[in-house]
């Protein structure tokens, strides 16, 4: 058996290991990368079946919880540590020749602590353990978005920078109170004697995580760094802080609402506030003229589906959730990768500039368009399966708030479907010759395997319903939750 | 307005750390956790300083994070800072004979402080991260007592700086492959209150030590280049 605690230890060792190797080759950087990330992947692959008949705790140190740390490898953690893995490592092989300027062992030892970061804030089970994950997360993230030092980057990362603590100190001072009410700072124990603290604070703490964490999930009203700070970053990097940045923090959020709080009281006020998150983020999107601006909104879109399908608190609904996450990692995390080197081309991120550019990049642009298709929900790509599993769960809770907010849903569908067939249409369009030709191999790959993906699972989603099933299950069950944690004595 | 906002946003952040505080007693042990840490540490763990057996040990995991998270800082501040070619280097004025002897005096003896505070930190109070800042401010003193300093040798902190970081993870690994658990305090623990006790805590400590003294000063250096 492999132990989970290497998803965070190796990206960890990586990091640390870069700057020797950049003695030999500054150049080696980006293959250690890769392979850290392909290791990664690789011990999620040997996990998922083990993990899908039991949920693994580990405990570090070999103290039992709570008085050490412990990792929570369940079907739903390990679900976010797959895609962070899968995304993180095709989006490393696109690097090796997108990453040219600057100081590049620095981005791949960013880099490695961002995954390193994600993957700790899915598998903890402790919320100081979280908080310090979730730290490295965002520390190197404001350091890549700025990557690029023109005015733009730095001025995002800067604005990512201030939001970002803020939220981070709203978190410490929840993790403050918690700790001072229940004496412990793992999450199993303190779910078990959350309802026998009676006092306001707790409230308030729970207001100070779900604002801290918000920040980084990217919801309304949390959201003004997102739009900088994705288009102005590396192409690589808005594919990963969408693809699953954003997701880890909305990950945060649900931990802490479902297990931590058990505040089922509060999901009808988070599912209208992804519906706000929703219908915001479609209709700045639908205005933008930058390409990678269109589609950083249209993340915090997708943001607000994902949000309003785990609010609706059912098991099949959150099964949906996760199944949008799944289907916005692959599909934003696509778009974003296609635009980098169409943006490389043409050296603007403008929609007009990119005419006729469908003609000149055929793969990379037909890999685009199955993005675009399947971001909004076309079969029989992966967004088809997961809106619908999302609005058909909402129509059978036989709600009326539910049924309203379904109807919000698709009306965010149709101004997705403007956009971004306003979009495809410039970039389709009949053209005079430039000489602007088809992106390097290291960019199709990845680009293709994402297509691929998109198609096989949109036609096939059979193959992983079962285990968003057991994740979703996962997640409702708190008291199995603290039995596995607390009772692994 | 900007002053009002931020006004506002310093006592939300003042009250909030002041009723976290309200709820902690002082001295008393009202939680279970605490009470099994102050009772079982030094059983477990062979560190008669309790601060650091948590550190280190129960908590040895955060620690992890937290050294990486100042590593992260140091690059991250290293990769913005970053030039194509060395800047101009402004003329600094040149320090005194007194301030320049002082420090070549004081330097080492800061260094053996740090060295000190670092190498006991688990029977003392401090530890890897108060030795290490101590160690860094011995280089910050020798910036700037120094009389034609132009930066230090860089590439022989980068080697500090991973090489320990390396070690605090290969020691954890050494645990995952002996015990099973990522970690683990595996060495013998030997008599508390002794300077070889406490298993793989002091090897952890001094690996930080050193770690945190050639981030800061790694951090001094970057700041002093580039402005």
């Amino acid at each position: 058996m492999v132990n989970p605690v290497l998803l965070i230890v190796i990206p960890l060792g990586g990091a640390f290991a870069i700057p020797l190797f950049a003695f030999i080759s500054k150049h080696l950087s980006k293959y250690i990368s890769m392979i850290v990330a392909l290791a990664m992947l690789i011990i999620v692959g040997v996990l998922i079946p083990a993990v899908s008949k039991n949920p693994i705790v580990v405990k570090i140190g070999g103290f039992r919880p709570p008085f050490g740390i412990n990792l929570v490898v369940s079907p739903f953690s390990l679900f976010f540590a797959g895609i962070v893995s899968l995304v993180g490592f095709l989006v490393s092989i696109y690097a090796i020749k997108y990453i040219q300027k600057g100081d590049i062992d620095k981005y791949h030892l960013l880099f490695l602590l961002f995954l390193a970061g994600s993957v700790g804030v899915v598998l903890t089970g402790d919320i100081f353990n979280m908080f310090v994950f979730f730290e490295i997360l965002c520390i190197s993230s404001y350091a890549l978005v700025a990557y690029n030092r023109d005015k733009d980057g730095v001025e995002a990362g800067i604005k990512y920078l201030i939001q970002g603590s803020v939220g981070s100190a709203f978190i410490l001072i929840g993790i403050g109170l918690i700790y001072g009410l229940c004496g412990s700072l793992n999450m199993a124990d303190i779910a078990n004697q959350i309802h026998s603290v009676n006092s306001p604070l707790l409230f308030l703490a729970l207001f100070l995580f779900i604002t801290g964490f918000g920040i980084e999930g990217a919801i309304f009203p949390l959201n003004a760094w997102l739009p900088d700070a994705h288009s102005s970053a590396p192409s690589t990097i808005s594919a990963v802080l969408s693809g699953f940045a954003i997701e880890v923090g909305i990950y945060a959020v649900v931990r802490f609402v479902w297990t931590v709080f058990g505040a089922s009281n509060l999901l009808h006020f988070l599912a209208g506030l992804g519906i706000l998150t929703l219908l915001i983020g479609e209709l700045s999107a639908f205005k933008q003229n930058d390409i990678k601006r269109l589609l950083a909104y249209s993340s915090i879109g997708q943001i607000g589906l994902i949000l309003f399908a785990i609010s609706i608190g059912t098991a099949e609904s959150i099964s949906g959730g996760l199944f949008q996450v799944l289907s916005h990692a692959l599909s934003k995390a696509l778009l974003f990768l296609a635009a980098g080197y169409m943006i490389w081309k043409v050296s603007s991120r403008k929609i007009e500039e990119m005419k006729g550019i469908g003609v000149r990049m055929p793969i990379t642009s037909f890999c685009f368009l199955i993005g675009a298709f399947s971001l909004v929900g076309l079969p029989p790509f992966i967004g088809f399966p997961s809106k619908f599993i999302i609005i058909k769960s909402a129509l059978l809770t036989h709600q009326a708030y539910f049924y309203f907010l379904v109807g919000a849903v698709l009306l965010g569908t149709v101004i997705e479907i403007s956009y971004f067939f306003k979009l495809l249409q410039g970039i389709f369009s009949k053209t005079e010759e430039t000489g602007i030709d088809e992106a390097p191999l290291t960019a199709l790959v990845p680009m293709v395997i994402l297509t691929l993906l998109i198609v096989g699972i949109g036609v096939y989603p059979q193959a992983i319903n079962q285990f968003l099933h057991l994740a979703s299950h996962n997640l409702i069950d708190k008291m199995g939750y603290i039995e596995q944690v607390l009772g692994a004595l | 307005m900007r002053k009002a906002v931020s006004f506002i946003l310093v006592v939300i952040i003042a009250i909030g750390i002041g009723l976290s505080l309200q709820e902690v007693p002082f001295g008393k042990t009202k939680s279970e956790v605490r009470k099994y840490c102050l009772e079982k540490g030094i059983e477990q763990t062979g560190a008669t300083n309790i601060v650091t057996s948590v550190v280190v040990n129960y908590r040895g995991f955060d620690t992890l994070g937290e050294v990486t998270v100042l590593f992260l800082a140091a690059i991250g501040l290293s990769a913005i800072l970053y030039r194509e070619k060395e800047g101009e280097r402004k003329n600094r004025r040149r320090s005194s004979l007194i301030l320049y002897t002082g420090c070549k005096f004081l330097f080492p003896l800061i260094l053996l402080f740090g060295a000190y505070i670092f190498i006991h930190g688990h029977l003392t109070p401090g530890g890897g991260f108060q030795g290490g800042a101590i160690v860094a401010s011995g280089f910050l003193l020798v910036i700037l007592g120094s009389r034609s300093w132009w930066g230090f040798n860089r590439s022989k902190m980068k080697i500090t700086e991973s090489l320990s970081g390396l070690i605090f993870v290969v020691v954890g690994l050494l645990g995952l492959l002996y015990g099973g658990h990522f970690l683990l305090n595996y060495l013998p623990k030997g008599i508390p209150n002794e300077l070889f006790s406490a298993g793989i805590i002091p090897i952890i400590y001094i690996a930080i030590g050193f770690k945190v003294g050639s981030e800061i000063t790694g951090i001094i250096d970057d700041m002093i280049r580039s402005g």
